[in-house]
């Protein structure tokens, strides 16, 4: 048993390894659709981010994980343009060299709280980035519209966000991520207020609409079968300062039917990744008890 | 049986209906100026000190023009002073709220001014701007607009800076953020100001005419006082609260359409 382990773990790891460094040769053909490489992050005499290497090619969905406080939620705020990391970084945008300020407005951001505005109903929320864009008020609602069902809230368009469940909250701000059409998404920890069946409904619906629209999504959690069930490549974060510990690439083959979580493949990545995240989550335990 | 108990049970349903939110004060007011009639009645108090509410109601009666000239003459100083002071209270709130600069300069002084009695103000208002129906609505524009201003930054200061991010990364200038944003957030704040602003701007038209007028609310109540006519005194009393209940009324009609939210963030 531990011998099939270590030798998948191998195999998975020298994949990793293959992959990346083709992306680099084939620059030309499949160069990544943002880079980072040294990003570090200090707030005050915190450092939330060390060193930190990632790199995602266009069509991927990449899954994030670590420990709580690790800085997860600051990398996708570098990524988004809102924080910009410690100088000597290096941040490619297409192969073009970028501050992180100019990333606003080029990223479809998804916070980890719904942030819905309660003056605005289901459709007004929905399509509050196409109105900062610009687009006409009636055309968004249109498009918005027509994307009701497709996000299970046919029929709730006039509702506000009070009268809404967590669940259908979270949906409206899915739905505004989406509608804000951008090449990347990041997605921080959008099923974590919802109840396990949700959840499952709600991972199989993204990896639909994830196919049919060919974005590259950026995916934070804090649940490994999600990570696995989802990625194409599942990262996982040190303790703080965080940087990537493992990179693991999900050989598991698409479409992913619901029962792929009992396969002794799945099962066996599972284990790889909560060990590292064990480690790190210990490491930060400890840290915090000095 | 049932049928009685259905019936028992709908009462209070219909009393609190529509039409009772609006009937129930009107029966309570009613209620009480029988109750005040019937005190001064057997208590026999004088007129000088409280006339019975019947006399009061037969003084507005006997000149029913003057007082209604009155009240719209001090309606329009007010609704003037208390509309361009709330739009110049919101405005000062965004500049302060835009640039701290300005902000740390001038809103000391805009508390200073405020503890510049208005009284004290009024007569300076009226040596500059004459006699006229503006000068007061300057009046009720100056002790209106501070609440307005407090008020809304007030809100302004309470929007989620993760909100502010998020409509940054939508690529938001600040001028979308504040209309999007800032401006709806801070309307429960501000109507809490603007009900305060309503009556003060009323006490700044009354008192405005005091420094000289020939129409107006104030000058009934002058006119009544020199001449030691106390239901006169009361009748511009009771014609004062209709105004101010009715501009409070107007504002707070406005608020539950407006901020049908609530404080919810
Ligand atoms: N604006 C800020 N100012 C100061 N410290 C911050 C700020 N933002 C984040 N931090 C700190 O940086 C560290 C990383 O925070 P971050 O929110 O990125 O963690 P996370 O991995 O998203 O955690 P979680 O899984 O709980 O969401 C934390 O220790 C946090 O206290
Ligand atoms: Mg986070």
């Amino acid at each position: 048993m531990t011998l099939v382990d270590r030798d998948f773990q191998g195999a998975a790891g020298d994949a990793g390894t293959k992959d990346l460094a083709s992306v680099q040769d084939t620059a030309g053909a499949e160069r990544p659709l943002i880079e980072l490489r040294q990003v570090s992050k200090t707030f005050g005499t915190v450092k939330a981010l060390q060193d930190l290497e990632v790199s995602i090619r266009p069509g991927e969905l990449v899954t994030v994980v670590g420990p709580s406080g690790c800085g997860k939620s600051t990398l996708f705020n570098i990524l988004a343009g809102l924080e910009e990391p410690d100088p000597g970084n290096i941040l490619r945008l297409k192969g073009v060299s970028s501050a992180a300020s100019d990333l606003l407005g080029k990223v479809s951001f998804m916070p980890q709280r719904d942030l819905l505005l309660p003056w605005r109903n289901v459709i007004d929320n929905a399509i509050l980035a196409l109105e900062i864009e610009g687009m006409p008020r009636a055309e968004a609602r249109k498009l918005a519209m027509d994307m009701l069902p497709e996000f299970g809230l046919a029929g709730f368009e006039a509702q506000y966000p009070n009268q809404l469940s967590g669940g259908m909250r979270q949906r409206v701000a899915l739905m505004r991520t989406f509608l804000f059409k951008r090449d990347l998404m990041l997605l921080d920890e959008p099923f974590g207020a919802l109840d396990a069946l949700t959840r499952t409904m709600m991972q199989r619906w993204l990896l639909d609409v994830w196919q049919k629209h060919k974005r590259t999504v950026l995916f934070i959690t804090h649940d490994v079968d999600e990570a696995i069930f989802l990625g194409d490549r599942v990262l996982v974060m040190t303790a703080r300062p965080g940087r990537i510990k493992l990179e693991q690439v999900v050989e598991l083959p698409r479409p992913r039917k619901a029962n792929i979580v009992t396969s002794l493949e799945f099962i066996s990545l599972k284990k790889t990744l909560l060990e590292a995240i064990e480690e790190e989550s210990m490491k930060s335990f400890q840290v915090a008890g000095h | 049986m049932s049928g009685t108990a259905t019936l028992a049970a709908n009462l209070p349903v219909v009393s609190t209906g529509r039409i009772g939110v609006v009937l129930r004060p009107v029966l309570w007011l009613l209620l009480a100026l029988v109750v005040v009639e019937a005190v001064v009645v057997v208590f026999g108090i004088r007129t000088y000190y409280l006339p019975r509410p019947s006399v009061i109601a037969s003084t507005i009666m006997a000149t029913p023009g003057a007082y209604l000239a009155g009240l719209w003459r001090t309606f329009l100083e007010t609704a003037l002073g208390f509309v361009a002071g709330s739009m110049f209270g919101v405005v000062m709130a965004v500049v302060f709220h835009r640039w701290q600069t300005l902000r740390e300069l001038f809103f000391p002084l805009f508390i200073v001014s405020q503890t510049i009695p208005v009284i004290a103000f009024g007569a300076v208002v009226v040596l500059w701007f004459g006699n006229t129906l503006f000068a007061k609505a300057v009046i009720s524009f100056y002790i209106s607009f501070l609440p307005v201003t407090v008020n809304t930054m007030l809100g302004f200061s309470a929007v989620d800076p993760r909100q502010v991010q998020l409509m940054r990364s939508f690529g938001a200038s600040d001028a979308q953020i504040l209309r999007r944003l800032y401006l709806p957030a801070a309307l429960p704040q501000l109507f809490v100001a603007l009900k305060l602003a309503s009556s003060l701007a009323l006490v700044g038209a009354i008192v405005g005419e005091w420094f000289g007028d020939t129409t107006g609310l104030g000058v009934l109540l002058l006119q009544a006082m020199y001449n030691e006519n106390v239901a006169g005194i009361w009748a511009t009393i009771v014609v004062s609260a209709c105004l101010g209940m009715g501009l409070y009324g107007a504002v707070s009609y406005a608020e539950r359409r407006i901020v049908f939210w609530g404080g919810e963030q």
